[in-house]
Order: C-alpha cells, then structure tokens, then sequence
C-alpha cells in the first residue's frame, strides 16, 4: 500500500500548518508581554524572545509616574455603566417585541439591525457637538452615553434571538397559576434567558473597554481620559518609552484575556452571532 | 391586571429612551450636514445641500473614497481566504484542539489600541523585531511610515490580522454543520480533497460567506481606528479613507457641517451597495 507514506506526509504537513496558525495569532502578544518584563536598559540593545533580566519596573513606572491608574479607573466606570444600561433596555425591548402585543414590532427590530450598520464617526460627531451644547462634553457620562448608543442595537438584537427561543408555556403557566406578568417575567423569564444577558453585558464590556474613536471624540482632558486614549497620548509624551507602553497595553489586555479563559462559551456564541462591531 | 399596565409604561419608557439613544444622533447628524456653523458652539445657518456640494467638489474626497475601497476591498479579500483557510485547519477534532480554537480568537479581542501599539514597537525604527529581521534580510529599514505603498500594505495586514478570527469563527461553525455522510459519499465517487472543498465545502459555507462578507464590508468601509492609530491618515493622506477625511473635516478643519455630509454620504453609499447586495444574493431568511 503507497497510502501510508502520504498520510504520514499529510499528517506532518497538517502538523506545521496548525503550529503556524498558532505562531501568528499569539506571537505579537507574546512579544507585547515580553517586552513589558524586560529591563528597559536593554529594550533597545538586543532582541530577546525570553527577558534576561525579569522586572517589574515598567510596570511601577507605569503606574507610579503616569495617569495610567486614573484611566483604569475611568474606563471600569464606564464599561460598567455601559454594561448596566445597555442590559436594561435591552432586556425590555427584547421582552416587549417578543411577548406583548403592539404594532411596530418589526419596525423596532429592523431598526436596530439598521443601526448596527451607522458608521461611528455618524454618531460621534453628532454626539461631540450635542454634548458641548448641553455641557456634558469631556466627561464620563458622554461616554456612558455614547457607548450605550454602541452597544444597545447589539444588545436588542442578541437577546430578541434569546427571548423569542423561550417557549411562552413556561410563562404562561406560571401566569395561570396566580403569578402576575411582572413576576412571571423576574421568576420564570429572567433566569431562563440568563446566558443571553451574560453574553450581552461580555460585549457591552468589550466595546465600551476597547472604544476608542468615541473616548478620542468626547474627552479632552487628562483625568477623564480611559485607557486606550491615555495609553496613545503616551507614545507622544514618552517618545520610546516602549517598556512602559507594553506594559500599559498588556494590562489593558488581561481582564479580557481572564474573561475570556473563563466565560469562553459565551464569547464564542457571541462572536458567532456577530456580536462585536469591528 | 394593573401590574400589566406597569409593564406596558416601563416598556414605553424603555422604548422611547432606546429610540433617543440609536437614532436621534443619526438624525442630528443629519441635521448638522444641512448646516453651516462657524464653530461647536456658535449658532447654526441652513445652508441645505451646500455641505454636501462643498464635500463632493472636493479632490480628496474622492481620493478617500478611492482609497477606502482599496483598503476594505483587500482587508476583506484576504480575511475571507485565510478565515476559511484557518476554519478548515480548526475544524478537525483532537484533544487540545478547543486552547488552539481560543488562541485563534484572541487578535480579534485586543483593544485596537493595544494591537496598533505592539505592531508599531515591532516595527519600530531600528530595534523593532520586524526591522531586525529585515536587516538580516539586507534592508537598512522598514519605510513603513514613509512610504505610501508600504503604509497602506501594513495598515491591510495588520487589520486582516486582527479581523480574520471573525470570519474563521463563523465558518467553522458553517464547517461543523455540514453533514459527513456527503464528505463520505464524495469519496466513494472518487473525489480528490480540492473537488470536495470546490462542490461541497463552499457550496454548504454559500450562506454563512454571504453574512460574513456582508459585515466585513460594512465594519472595513466604516473602519477609522486601527487606521488613525498606526498612520493618522499619512504619510501624506496616503492611508485616508472616507472615515479619517470626515474626522479631520470636523475635528481638525472644526467644520462640522462638511464632517457629518462625509459620514452621511458613506452611509448612503454603504446603504446602496448593501441594498443591490440583497438584490444579487437573497439570503435565506429562517425566522
């Protein structure tokens, strides 16, 4: 039989194939890692793919004599205001186009898909110009709202698909027996379409945590800046200072790797739906 | 029942804030391009079409709209080549193969900042990893901020980089839901690896490259970060598509009436392309 030699050929070739899909997914973020250990003497004198000399001190640097604890901080706030109000509209629409009886249902849906489609900059200008002439301008709260306005068609249309899964029996029945629509929908509806809101709120997450156009847009000042704008004001102020900037970069990236090892299920279904605008 | 009623006001409120939210700064976009104002803040003077007159008779508006179509033309050809490329790839089933699938997708979670950052060190001058290997290779430096040529090659490469895990996540799921019993009965007629991937693997992968490829080209068209981090535009408006020119019109020239008409004629155009789209290739509606 001439099989075996070409089959163990295929199986080699198959082999390298796949450890270079590897290679070129992780190799820039292992090396954005890399570089944020190494002692920044030598960051400019040599390639090492392992630090020589592990440190922390761009990390200190990092947090010590920049802004960069203060962009943290307003970037968990925002993400999580985001999180919050895109879940609760989202929710409601959701549950109202699925459940109760009006006309327009339609119109609502093929709304929000047709939103999903608005090119950023068709929000941001006319966000930066309505804030600066009702004074909300270079604050969190625009960013709340603007990333909300992101996020709610996304979040509509994810859970409509969810909502509309859900048999109406199982309510229904809990309604026959005494419960009222409110309850029925908190008791019975809620938990059962609970994998839907996760999902939701990982990529109300994602996009309030990575935007940037929107944070470049609405904020100005140093304090009210969140990470992925402060970190790209860094590369101007701290000409090379590439230690410090990996560093930046690779804590900006580890909640969403942790999220990701951990709730990898719903970012997957998410993805697959289409969920990320980008 | 009156929590019934209750429900029904919350719902109302939750719709008439959603429809605040999603669509009124569209239509204040659209306002803002039918207006002239001198600043952010000063009052606004309808001027209708003049913006918009304005924008069309401007050079680098059609020179930004060219080079967006190059730029969301390549990014999306290459995404889909290699997005199923990778999918056949991590399609098959062996223990380890789901960590392998998560690495896959991890470019497509960084922070557009986080990726335009670690490729710009990579390229960095003279110690960037790239720029050593291409003085290994005889080149002195890498002119990719230079350059026009290189600066758009680099601003493809590095999106396809990012956005490729898109398309291989959805066609491998396309991938596993076509049955083997035809894979089985194609090898019985004798049909060799590429006439089972030409008549049957993208034939059954039709429906789902139909989508992929419908919200590749709008998120490419509409794409202004990884653009404006790694070049800003440059060198010499070499990398400016339609996004950026309607950035700089509104935020660096301060006219905003010519920034929204920018953003609101791609829109259009998106909206026409999108509509013959549907016209050329229905999708197969389910619900």
């Amino acid at each position: 039989m001439r099989a075996n030699f070409p089959k163990l050929g295929s199986k080699l070739g198959y082999g390298a194939l796949l450890a270079l899909t590897v290679i070129y997914s992780v190799f820039p973020i292992y090396w954005m890692i890399n570089t944020s250990f190494r002692e920044p003497s030598t960051i400019y004198t040599a390639i090492e793919f392992f630090p020589s000399a592990f440190t922390w001190e761009n990390f200190s640097t990092l947090l010590e004599l920049t802004d960069y604890p203060t962009w943290f901080a307003n970037s968990v706030i925002v993400a999580l205001g985001t999180v919050a109000v895109t879940i609760v509209l989202s929710v409601l629409i959701a549950y109202a186009v699925t459940r109760l009886q009006f006309r327009g249902k339609t119109l609502v849906i093929g709304t929000m898909l047709y939103a999903y489609m608005f090119p950023p900059l068709l929000l941001a200008i006319p966000l930066a110009t309505l804030f600066v002439r009702i004074g909300l301008s270079d604050t969190l709260l625009s960013l709340v709202i603007s990333h909300t306005t992101l996020a709610l068609p996304l979040g509509v249309w994810l859970l409509w698909g969810f909502f509309k899964q859900i048999p109406h029996d199982v309510e229904e029945a809990a309604m026959v027996d005494g419960c009222s629509r409110l309850r029925a929908f908190v008791l019975v509806v809620l938990p059962l379409t609970l994998p839907g809101i996760v999902t939701v709120a990982i990529f109300a997450f994602l996009l309030s945590w990575t935007d940037y156009v929107f944070a470049l847009v609405m904020v100005s000042s140093d304090v009210n800046k969140t990470l992925p704008v402060g970190l790209d004001t860094m590369v101007g102020l701290y000409e090379l200072r590439w230690g410090e900037l990996m560093a930046g970069s690779t804590l900006i990236a580890l909640p969403l790797f942790v999220m990701f090892t951990f709730l990898s299920r719903f970012f997957i279904r998410g993805l697959a739906a289409g969920a990320v605008k980008g | 029942m009156p929590s019934d009623r209750i429900i029904y006001i919350i719902f109302f409120l939750a719709l008439g804030l959603t429809a605040l939210l999603v669509l009124y700064p569209a239509y204040y976009a659209l306002e803002l391009s039918f207006q002239h104002r001198e600043s952010l803040i000063s009052e606004p003077e309808w001027v209708w079409f003049q913006n918009y007159a304005r924008v069309l008779a401007m050079p680098d508006f059609w020179a930004a709209l060219g080079r967006g179509v190059i730029f969301a033309g390549l990014t999306i050809l290459l995404q889909i080549v290699l997005g199923i490329g990778f999918a056949l790839l991590l399609a098959r089933e062996f223990p380890g193969m789901p960590v392998i699938r998560g690495i896959a997708v991890l470019p497509y979670l960084l922070p557009t900042v986080v990726v335009a950052l670690t490729f710009r060190w990579m390229l960095d001058g003279s110690v960037g990893i790239f720029s050593k290997a291409a003085q290994l290779l005889g080149y002195d430096y890498l002119p990719w901020g230079d350059d026009p040529y290189m600066a758009m090659i680099t601003v493809i490469l590095i999106s396809v980089w990012i956005w490729t895990p898109f398309v291989t996540l959805t066609c491998l799921a396309g991938l596993q839901s076509i049955p083997e019993d035809i894979y089985e009965a194609a090898r019985i007629d004798g049909a060799g690896p590429w006439q089972r991937f030409w008549h049957i693997t993208l034939p059954q992968l039709r429906s789902v490259l139909l989508v992929v490829l419908l919200l590749r080209a709008i998120w490419m068209f509409n794409k202004f970060d990884i653009v404006w981090l790694m070049t800003r535009g440059g060198p010499q408006q070499a990398t400016e598509q339609l996004p950026i020119f309607s950035y700089r019109q509104a935020f660096e020239m301060y006219d905003v009436g010519a920034g929204a008409a920018v953003s609101a004629i791609s829109f259009v155009i998106l909206s026409v392309l999108i509509l013959i789209y549907f016209r050329l290739f229905p999708l197969d509606r389910k619900d």
